[in-house]
């Protein structure tokens, strides 16, 4: 909000058209105080001897920062009378250029840490880095995350050894790390070669070797040397059972190991084994037996548990699979296209080979892939200039989209990624940015009740804190603009959120003096203290920083004032506008303002006072709450209200005659 | 193989970034095909000549003088270079279009408000010669109406804000848009709701007040002379005055 500072006179100018519409008169605008200057001053902060010179009102549109509070007051340097920072000029120009634009830009040649350090030191989120530049940002920090990741666990590889004293844990990281350990590295060259006997011995099985005794034809060297192989089969299903077994066991997660692909690879690849063992040798279903073996060869897929490369080829088919789906489709369509008018072409020709048009998708195939077997050719004239346009069209469509399948494969894996990057830090961003807003929204109903609490606890005498006397002009106005809202469209704000502790809405009862203080206000001139009629707010919770103890103590604090308020006796005010103001703007539970008993102002006035709570303002970027009324008697020159400070003091109120107040200063 | 060459790619982008509001120049069915043959024959792939062409420049915009603002508004110097350098750090073009407008107006009401409807009231009630620009010229003379006018000028641009249409008189149409633009800022949560027969209520209610010769239409005297005899209505046009 602050950093519409320079329209929110515009903003107020213009609400002057709620005025006719209004049923009440509105409330009458706060007052700055007296330290803040007509002229705004530029200020001088110089960065390890760069120096920036900025206007004052720049640097305080974001009161959350250290250049926009009075932190930065700790870096003053009295004799050459320039703020002194000690840290990098380059990245400080950004973040000067934030306070001027609006907009945090992160710059790709900075080291990401030291632009992080920096925005740190100067107490600013880098969530406000601009949209131009987060995405980069966020890159630029996972990947730092990522290796700093890596770094620490490749030492806390080396150091956790010693902490797993359970024998699970021992061997899963065992099994998944084999460099772990000696014995793991065993164990993973011991499966690897049995994987490699096994799939060596089912290929060499088929190798002929000799004849068949008393039959035509060669004998494979499986059914010569049949025990050997079977019992190398024995040995390598074994081991893999075994093997599957350590892993189902050591896994940590069962279900999930069971559903792994790997883990389906090794149960394909023993389970013919086992069939086998039970199948008898029966004709029926020796067949079938056969077939059975066919899978071993899936034994060879668990070579990717040893081998990178494979794996980060499946990961590529699977997430390239709807490239691969669309070439085979257009494949389809285009063998479909051409089968069938070869047909139609060579329907006539005697003996040919086109006897159907499913017979001509193979030589549709054969033709497109540029193979050219030659065991089907087109007679016809008509069938050879099919021929040759499949035959060109076919390098058309197969060799195009292969190349640009894997650039599209390239792009969109990391597009991809980067969507996804972006989703997800558009998720968590947009609900930090709503939570912020939303504790902006919130902190406009706080202030209120910082208000009046922080009256009561003047009242009371309770301790307070120094730092918060300085008032921000903006926001009183701000808040000012909003109250004469309220007034105009007599609705108040409240806001969404459960209260806190389950209290009901406190209802709006009278004050005990209630009498329309409007009649009082017939003196002319007389501005009224505001809105006493907010009194159904809601508690509502910050949402970042707040703290239970600080809400609990806003209630106590309430309690104290509504006690406070009851027993003020009223009767000491010697003018009845002063009562009646009092009376008006005291209901239990008030809103913004509450008003305090000055010490005898013969004009007659009271001022009031109100100061947010510390806790509440950990968090929102406000720092300051209402200061607002002024009587009839303030002179157009800024004019100081009680300071809640110094409880003691009245306010100086000279008796002027001007009716109009005016804000001497922006 | 031809290869492809767009020319430019950059400068389009760049471009088009400044093409703000202006509508694009459609080009003729025989120029696009025309290129379109020209782009398969020679297969270079030609920058679209018109997207060129019509190119907007941003606006751009300098006030008048100092001394001249001076003179037509009621504030100072000093005042007006800091109201200079606020406006110009918000719109670094010179000019304030409607939706900026709207958006900049926005930011001062609570979440779920719908600020729109009344800042295009008020937009159009500044922007004098329904340019859809507000220069700053407007703006400082709006501002210097509203924070330094006598009452007597505040209540006329009230009634230039209320009259939609420019006619010199109010119709109930009017102000009861007007109404409902002012509830439609405090947004959905609000105690006591508001709803239809609020408007009603209120837009009876000011009529009531301010139609004397009930022909149902409020004109600029019945307006005036109204607001001035309420004191109320006095009072409360002098709250939101400030000091620049």
């Amino acid at each position: 909000m602050a950093s519409v500072a320079a329209w929110l006179p515009f903003a107020r100018a213009a609400a002057i058209g709620w005025v006719p519409i209004a049923t009440h008169p509105l409330p009458p605008p706060p007052i700055p105080k007296d330290r803040r200057k007509a002229d705004d001053e530029k200020l001088l902060i110089n960065v390890s001897g760069r120096r920036f010179e900025t206007w004052r009102n720049t640097l305080e549109k974001y009161p959350d920062t250290l250049l926009g509070s009075n932190e930065r007051e700790f870096f003053y340097d009295e004799e050459c009378k320039e703020y002194f920072f000690d840290r990098d000029p380059d990245i400080f120009r950004h973040i000067l250029n934030y306070y001027r634009t609006g907009k945090l830009h992160y710059p790709k040649h900075e080291c990401l840490t030291s632009y992080d350090e920096e925005l740190a030191f100067f107490g600013i989120l880098p969530d406000v880095i601009g949209d131009c530049c987060y995405e980069d940002y966020r890159d630029r920090k996972r990947e730092n995350a990522e290796r700093l990741m890596d770094d620490k666990l490749s030492e806390n590889g080396d150091q956790n050894l010693q902490q797993l004293t359970n024998i699970r844990q021992k061997m899963w990281r065992a099994f998944e790390n084999p460099h772990t350990s000696t014995a793991a590295l065993v164990f993973y060259y011991v499966t690897g070669f049995f994987i490699a006997v096994s799939v060596m011995a089912n290929v060499v099985e088929t190798v002929p070797c000799g004849h068949r005794p008393g039959r035509a034809g060669t004998l494979p060297c499986g059914e010569r040397y049949k025990i050997v192989f079977f019992c190398l089969d024995t040995a390598c299903v074994m081991i893999f059972t075994a093997e599957y077994l350590l892993r189902l066991f050591a896994a940590p997660d069962r279900c999930k190991f069971v559903r792994s692909v790997m883990s389906i690879i090794d149960v394909v690849a023993i389970l013919p084994y086992y069939i086998g063992l039970g199948i008898t040798d029966n004709d029926d279903v020796s067949g079938a037996f056969v077939t059975l073996r066919v899978f071993r060869v899936f034994r060879i897929f668990k070579f990717s548990r040893h081998s990178q490369g494979l794996r980060i080829l499946g990961y590529t088919l699977k997430s390239c699979a709807s490239e691969l789906g669309f070439l085979v489709f257009s494949l389809a369509m285009a063998i479909i296209i051409f089968a069938t008018v070869m047909f139609y072409a060579e329907k006539n020709v005697d003996e040919t080979n086109f006897t159907s048009i499913p017979a001509a998708f193979w030589y549709t195939i054969v033709t497109m892939t540029t193979l050219g077997y030659g065991d089907m050719v087109p007679g016809t004239i008509a069938g050879k200039i099919v021929g040759g346009v499949c035959s060109l069209s076919g390098v058309l469509v197969i060799a195009l989209p292969v190349p640009v399948i894997v650039s599209n494969f390239s792009r969109i894996y990391h597009q991809n990624q980067r969507a996804d990057k972006r989703k997800a830090q558009r998720k968590a961003r947009l609900a930090r940015i709503r939570i912020a807003k939303a504790s902006s929204g919130a902190a406009f109903v706080s202030k209120k009740k910082a208000a009046e609490a922080r009256l009561a606890a003047q009242e009371s005498g309770l301790e307070m804190d120094d730092n918060y006397h300085q008032e921000d002009i903006f926001e009183l106005q701000h808040h000012h603009l909003l109250r004469c809202l309220e007034k105009t469209t007599d609705r108040e704000f409240v806001e969404m959120d459960v209260p806190y502790n389950g209290q009901p809405k406190r209802p709006g009862s009278p004050s005990p003096l209630a009498s329309p203080a409007h009649s009082a206000a017939s003196h002319p001139g007389l501005l009224h203290a505001c809105c006493g009629r907010c009194c159904g707010q809601r508690y509502q919770k910050h949402q970042r920083g707040a703290t239970p103890e600080s809400a609990v103590h806003e209630e106590e604090l309430n309690d104290i004032q509504v006690r406070m308020h009851s027993n003020r006796s009223p009767p000491s005010e010697p003018t009845p506008d002063r009562l009646s103001r009092a009376s008006l703007n005291q209901s239990n539970m008030t809103g913004g303002v509450a008003t305090t008993a000055t010490g005898g102002t013969g004009a007659g006035g009271a001022s009031l006072v109100s100061i947010s709570k510390p806790n509440s303002t950990t968090s929102s970027t406000m720092t300051a709450s209402v200061v607002v009324n002024l009587p009839a008697s303030y002179p157009g020159s800024e004019v100081e209200p009680a300071s809640p400070v110094s409880p003691g003091a009245s306010p100086s109120t000279s008796p002027d005659q001007q009716p109009e107040v005016r804000i001497s200063s922006l | 193989m031809y290869g492809m060459v767009s020319s430019h790619p950059e400068k389009h982008a760049h471009h088009r970034q400044h093409q703000g509001s202006a509508s694009k120049v459609t080009w003729s069915v025989y120029r696009r095909v025309l290129n379109y043959v020209k782009q398969a024959w020679t297969g270079v792939k030609f920058a679209l000549d018109s997207e060129l062409e019509d190119l907007e420049t941003p606006p751009r915009y300098r006030p008048d003088s100092l001394e001249s603002l001076c003179r037509a508004t009621r504030f100072t110097e000093a005042e007006l270079k800091r109201i200079y350098r606020g406006f110009k750090a918000e719109c670094p073009t010179g000019v304030v279009r409607e939706d900026t407008f709207k958006g900049i107006y926005s930011r001062f009401f609570p979440q779920g408000a719908n600020a729109s409807q009344y800042a295009h009231y008020v937009f159009n009630t500044l922007d004098q010669d329904h340019s859809g620009l507000l220069s700053f010229e407007d703006f400082v003379q709006g501002l210097s109406i509203l924070s330094r006018g006598s009452l007597d000028e505040k209540l006329r641009w009230t009634f230039s804000l209320y009259d939609i249409n420019g006619d010199g008189c109010i119709t109930r149409e009017e102000m009861t848009d007007i109404v409902t633009a002012i509830y439609e800022l405090m947004g959905k949560f609000t105690e006591p709701c508001v709803d239809e027969s609020t408007v009603r209520d209120k837009v009876d209610r000011i009529f009531q007040k301010m139609d004397q010769n009930r022909d149902g239409v409020v004109t600029l005297e019945e307006f005036l002379d109204c607001c001035t005899r309420d004191e109320d209505i006095s009072q409360s046009m002098a709250v939101f005055d400030s000091a620049f």
